[in-house]
């Protein structure tokens, strides 16, 4: 009877301290400046910024010069059309290379399309059996231009072509049988999920995704590391009597970053992508189940990395830097068949990895649950194994903090009794 | 003439105590040595390949025909595609590109080689999955080509009926082709195409941040009145003497990464390595005075610090090697000339990529030699700081 109602009371004891400490940490998030900006402003302001760069998506009229050796009916044929593309805009003809280059040097052009002078000849002559050749010279500064440019001159030949066989076919036949001899298998091309082939629908949900993320282990690190600084002993956990549990410490913290990032995590997960229309076909119940192993692995993760820090601000110096290489890491900048074995390794210890190619499905290509399976279980499993060293990390940190204060009671009484010898044999 | 000697002294003492400083504590040598040359590695072993090849995709052939056979032959032998299924329906290989197994697939209706014998011109189609950028449109460039070749191949049947030999048919069959000529990059290397700028992205992000952090944790642990002691008072001896021992090793990362990308990994410079090197050493005092900037702004090593890391993430994306200046919205246009990197990457581009002269560049130069300048108007406000700011934790 008396045991069930000391267990009751741990229990009880044991919810009170997490709130305690849950209560403490969120006044710590709004309070603390830093974490203020990594937890509330970044994630506010950040997302917009980003998606503000890239919202044009595409890139429309790369100024280019057109050199046309040939002056005749076809080639400006040629280069008219390619002018009417919406990629290419042709903002000079020019005489010779040498000029064309040097208007490419003063970064007013950013290629050169040349049509030699026997263009014409090598179309008309139909028994020289000689291909026209032309050609395209690009400035690989941006590789948006060199695709701009080339696509758009193959498509105009490829319509030009279809014209030339048809006129070639010598009107024998109706229009619908030339139409066949020329194109005898049509086809279609569909751009899935992102129609326009568009940037800010590409990398605007991967950068998301990372965000959130590295604002938490920011956030949490500049805690941790304030802790660190402000504790008598340079320890993470503080001197206090709510702190003595492990579980107590990881529940009470992880509930109150949890819930700033539930808020976080719908703005900028549900409210940018509609702000900037980029593509959000996600199913809601499907984003929400992933979303919680994903922020659960963040702060986990974060917690657990964050007995590095020693001093508040140098977590940002630790892990700022590394949103470039996770943000590569995950497969989306650059295509996870392309990653090697070693690197795709490293990159599971980042629950970012996992997220973002989750996230990209489920928002750009409504993917489901059973879809992503292998990233869903694979986050739960980081949830475990981070909560696992976090606990661990934790009481080894409560229990180095115990023992610092043992040492200075230790020390302050024996100071203490030789104090008192040394008074009693003055005495 | 004394005074010149005490003030030669001053930066000395200054000097010295910063270097002894720097090995201090392990958080400067991570952060100047550990962490640049981690990227350097990685990044360019990430993108040892080039370009990724052998993206996996699917196959759905309803026509169940030689000729499909073998147009999924060819389509296989494509450096970029490598046909990993070949699925039952077009819904079943939209799932297995939902669940990620694919980046695209081919789709062959019923009927086809039936229907092109009849000559009912049938319709091929591929998809592409576009979320991801690069795999979707090499993808698209290799399917677009092996659907032309179906119907060239369709055509150079019947050309050869007529007795065309092979070498005849191809001016029938393609009158006007395009010959690209990619300028400096012609493997069309990623590598070449986002390293060349990354890497001193990196280098950059971490010179901001050291910058910082070096007058800030001065601050923030009341040393700050002390150094300026030694630096004789002068804001200008105490700063100058400080950041010289990082200007030194951030120069000889920077001389590391070029060695390494040019000398090494070969990459072209068709400039002379000099003027690279001279661009890198221009680049590393850029981001130098705009950290000096940043924590004269905001005297406070967090704020600072964040600043730093802000600027430096935003860098990667305003300064257009990735997604081009000249699509952005205008005010974006403007916003990135306070970017360093823009500018070393535009000098990147005019010298080791296309070897122009170094007078084409002028103005990215003087872009550079203007951030350098920054800290005169800053130093005033910063030595105030110095002296006056108490850190509020």
């Amino acid at each position: 009877m008396e045991d069930s109602q000391k267990f009751g009371k741990r229990v009880f004891g044991g919810f009170r301290d997490v709130f305690y400490i849950w209560k403490r940490e969120m006044k710590k998030s709004f309070y603390d400046q830093g974490v203020f900006i990594f937890f509330i402003l970044v994630p506010l302001g950040y997302p917009l910024l980003y998606s503000f760069i890239y919202t044009n998506e595409v890139v429309r009229e790369v100024p280019v010069v057109a050199l046309d050796e040939s002056h005749t009916l076809l080639s400006r044929e040629f280069l008219r059309k390619v002018d009417a593309t919406p990629d290419v805009k042709i903002i000079a003809y020019s005489n010779d290379m040498a000029d064309a280059r040097q208007s490419m040097r003063e970064h007013k052009s950013y290629g050169i399309i040349r049509i030699p002078s026997d263009f014409s000849d090598n179309i008309n002559n139909i028994n020289a059996f000689q291909q026209a050749h032309v050609s395209i010279y690009c400035d690989m500064e941006s590789m948006f231009y060199y695709k701009c440019m080339y696509s758009s001159c193959t498509d105009v030949s490829l319509e030009m072509n279809k014209a030339i066989k048809i006129q070639r076919a010598g009107n024998t036949t109706t229009n619908r049988e030339e139409e066949i001899s020329t194109y005898p298998i049509e086809y279609t091309n569909v751009a899935l999920f992102n129609p326009t082939s568009g940037f800010a629908s590409f990398l605007i949900p991967a950068v998301l995704m990372l965000i959130l993320q590295q604002t938490l282990v920011l956030g949490i690190g500049l805690s941790a590391g304030t802790a660190v600084e402000t504790n008598r002993f340079r320890d993470l956990v503080p001197i206090n009597r709510h702190y003595h549990g492990t579980l107590r410490i990881v529940f009470g913290k992880t509930l109150a970053y949890f819930m700033i990032y539930l808020v976080a995590s719908m703005w900028v997960l549900l409210a940018v992508p509609r702000i900037f229309n980029l593509n959000h076909l996600a199913q809601a119940p499907t984003l929400i189940l992933f979303i919680i192993p994903y922020l659960l692995a963040c702060i986990f993760f974060a917690m657990a990395v964050s007995v590095l820090v020693r001093s508040r601000e140098n977590c940002m110096i630790l892990f700022a830097f590394f949103s470039i290489p996770m943000l590569f890491m995950s497969g989306i900048s650059w295509p996870g068949s392309g990653i090697p074995t070693f690197w795709r390794i490293i990159s599971y210890i980042f629950p970012s990895t996992f997220g973002i190619n989750g996230f990209v499905r489920i928002n750009n290509l409504s993917a489901n649950l059973f879809e992503i399976q292998w990233e869903y279980h694979a986050l739960w499993l980081q949830t475990g194994i981070y909560f696992f060293i976090t606990c661990v990390v934790y009481r080894w940190q409560i229990l180095t903090s115990r023992k610092h204060v043992i040492e200075h009671y230790k020390e302050m009484k024996s100071q203490h009794q030789t104090q008192q010898a040394i008074e009693s044999t003055q005495i | 003439m004394k005074n010149k000697s005490t003030q030669y002294k001053a930066f000395r003492q200054v000097f010295f105590r910063e270097c002894i400083r720097l090995v201090s504590k392990p958080i400067y040598m991570f952060g100047i040595i550990v962490a640049p040359l981690f990227c350097y590695v990685f990044f360019t072993t990430l993108m040892s390949a080039g370009m990724p090849s052998n993206f996996p995709v699917g196959f759905v052939d309803m026509d169940h025909s030689k000729a499909a056979r073998t147009l999924a032959r060819n389509l296989d032998s494509f450096q970029e595609t490598k046909i990993i299924a070949h699925y039952p329906t077009a819904a079943d290989a939209t799932q297995a590109m939902q669940s990620g197994r694919i980046y695209g697939f081919y789709y062959i209706p019923h009927n086809t080689s039936v229907n092109v014998y009849g000559q009912r011109q049938p319709r091929l189609s591929f998809y592409t999955n576009n979320s991801i950028l690069v795999a979707g449109s090499l993808l698209f460039k290799d399917f677009k080509l092996m659907s032309e070749l179906a119907s060239a191949y369709a055509t150079r049947e019947v050309l050869y009926g007529h007795g065309i030999t092979e070498k005849q048919s191809l001016p029938l069959l393609q009158p006007i082709t395009v010959d690209p000529h990619p300028i400096g990059n012609p493997w069309i290397n990623y590598s070449i195409y986002l390293n060349n700028t990354m890497v001193p992205g990196i280098l950059m992000i971490l010179i901001f941040m050291m910058t910082v952090y070096v007058i800030g944790v001065e601050i923030k642990d009341r040393t700050a009145r002390d150094w300026l002691h030694l630096g004789n008072n002068s804001i200008w001896i105490s700063l100058y003497a400080k950041l010289l021992p990082q200007t030194i090793l951030f120069t000889i990362m920077g001389i590391l990464y070029n060695v390494y990308l040019y000398g090494y990994l070969h990459f072209p410079c068709n400039s002379s390595i000099m003027s690279m090197l001279f661009a890198t050493f221009c680049f590393v005092l850029a981001c130098q005075s705009m950290g000096v900037v940043m924590i004269g702004t905001l005297p406070t090593l967090r704020f600072g610090l964040s600043f730093a890391t802000l600027w430096g993430v935003v860098s990667f994306s305003i300064s257009g090697f990735t997604y081009p200046v000249m699509a952005m919205h205008p005010s974006l246009q403007a916003l990135s000339n306070l970017f360093p990197l823009r500018h070393y990457f535009l000098i990147y581009v005019d010298q080791a990529l296309n070897g122009y002269p170094m007078l084409y560049s002028w103005r990215s130069y003087l872009a550079l030699l203007l951030f350098m300048m920054l800290p005169f108007f800053i130093a005033h406000r910063l030595k105030s700081a110095l002296i006056f700011y108490k850190y509020i934790p």
